[in-house]
């Protein structure tokens, strides 16, 4: 058992290791299974089977007292699913989770292919234009919002609210505080969703508003639970769907092999997910001591489980910098996390995702990329433009 | 080896069954089907604990 755990100097949160993080993530890997950072008072978990393992004993690394890494955003968010432990949790997760299970979802599978299709019609035509902007962003804000219920108005804030809440879960530096005003803006308009009859009837806000009203949810803990639902479901996806792009417009043998076999949809976007996590990572706290991997880390102790390190960790995967749609193990990633707060979207990213890449596989023979550029975002894995041009056939 | 399903966490994502399609299945309303009582069959041991390591939202247990 070790009983002096080492300190890093690597700074996760600078400009460096924002946009180009995976040799910083090695580096923590290597250092060992708990790296402690300074600056942020915290423990970087950065291996694959220990980040498993701390997901998977939620008693011991707690989410109830915040997952982000500055206190502020930890007791705001107290009340939501994300931050909350049993029972009270699994209470909320039975509520929110009933819409985003698969089976709940599947009314929505010919209306997602639908758009899916005029989406790449639209870019086919269009010839050059931006990953982010034109496809990434706009398939889930058509979506999205409506299945939320959410009002014609306010819908333009959304990508600089969820972008602002993610910028939120890491470390009170200054990117955070810059966004501190949107996210006022932002809690300003969910504790307005929150009145009754302010979403549309039906629809999964309604619903939460509804079962307070029905009291079996706290009225209190509605704006939190709606943040539940708006925050997580835009800033992530248009990553993963930005990163979709890229890497098979970057692998055009890998694509041509998708277009062949259609059952490799489902596995190319996990890989996809593996590849470039959308969630850096998320924290915990020791409720107790727990061991990981021979290494104690401390009770009352805050650790950040680093998805984006974990999903390239050589420990679990062979040949882990290799995209490789046809990869063996893709669907044990921790993109969407794992255990009891694994990611209650998953169904719903996983329905645009292969709605998008079923119509791409339709229609187009050739993804020409460019070259990226990465958005300084403390959380989120965030291209901020690529350009692009899809070539039919 | 036994499995136990908890009924309230799945949510119905079938990694479960990608990994042991001789012991999960989703049917077609999307509800989670075991193919098997709960005991693991002879011989599929490590497929049911394959299983239960890819469950995403921790529905399944092994014992």
């Amino acid at each position: 058992m070790t009983s002096v755990i080492p300190s890093t100097d690597i700074d996760l949160y600078a400009e460096e290791s924002i946009t180009s993080p995976y040799e910083a993530y090695k580096k923590l890997r290597d250092i060992g299974p708990a790296v402690w950072m300074e600056p942020y008072q915290v423990f970087a978990v950065s291996r694959y089977q220990d980040v498993y393992d701390a997901l998977h004993d939620h008693e011991g690394f707690s989410s109830g007292s915040g997952v982000a890494l500055n206190e502020p955003l930890n007791q705001k968010m107290k009340g939501s699913a994300l931050v909350s432990d049993p029972p009270y949790h699994d209470h909320l997760r039975g509520i929110m989770g009933v819409p985003l299970t698969p089976k709940a979802l599947r009314q929505h599978r010919e209306l997602f292919q639908r758009l899916a299709d005029g989406l790449i019609d639209s870019l086919l035509e269009r010839g050059t234009f931006d990953v982010v902007v034109d496809f990434a962003q706009l398939f889930p804000l058509s979506v999205v919002p409506d299945l939320l219920g959410w009002p014609a108005e306010g819908r333009e804030e959304f990508l600089a609210w969820a972008s602002a809440g993610f910028n939120a879960l890491g470390p009170m530096n200054e990117r955070a505080q810059a966004d501190i005003p949107t996210l006022q803006g932002m809690w300003g308009f969910m504790a307005e969703m929150a009145v009754p009859g302010r979403l549309r009837p039906g629809s999964w806000g309604a619903d939460l508003v509804a079962a307070t009203e029905a009291g079996t949810l706290d009225k209190d803990l509605l704006p939190a639970m709606i943040g539940d639902y708006l925050v997580p479901s835009l800033d992530t996806t248009v990553s993963a769907l930005s990163s979709a792009m890229l890497l098979l417009g970057g692998h055009p043998d890998q694509w041509q092999a998708i277009r062949a076999d259609r059952s490799l949809i489902p596995n190319a976007l996990n890989e996809v997910i593996r590849y470039e996590a959308p969630i850096r990572g998320l924290s915990r706290l020791l409720t107790a001591d727990r061991e990981l991997s021979g290494t104690t880390i401390p009770a009352g102790s805050r650790a950040l489980m680093l998805y984006g390190s974990a999903n390239r960790d050589e420990r679990h995967w062979d040949s882990p910098d290799t995209f490789d749609v046809t990869r063996a193990n893709a669907s044990s990633h921790v993109g969407f996390g794992h255990g009891i707060h694994g990611c209650v979207g998953q169904g719903l990213a996983r329905l645009e995702g292969h709605a998008l890449l079923n119509s791409l596989a339709d229609k187009v023979a050739t993804i020409e990329v460019g070259e990226p550029t990465y958005r300084v975002h403390n959380t989120i894995r965030a291209i901020a433009t690529l350009p692009a041009t899809l070539k039919a056939g | 080896m036994k499995v136990l399903v908890d009924r309230h966490r799945c949510e119905g994502h079938g990694l479960c069954e990608d990994a042991a399609p001789d012991l999960f299945e989703i049917d077609d309303a999307g509800e989670l089907v075991l193919l098997f009582d709960g005991t693991v069959p002879e011989g599929q041991d490590r497929q049911a604990a394959d299983a239960v390591r890819i469950c995403p939202v921790s529905a399944l247990k092994a014992e």
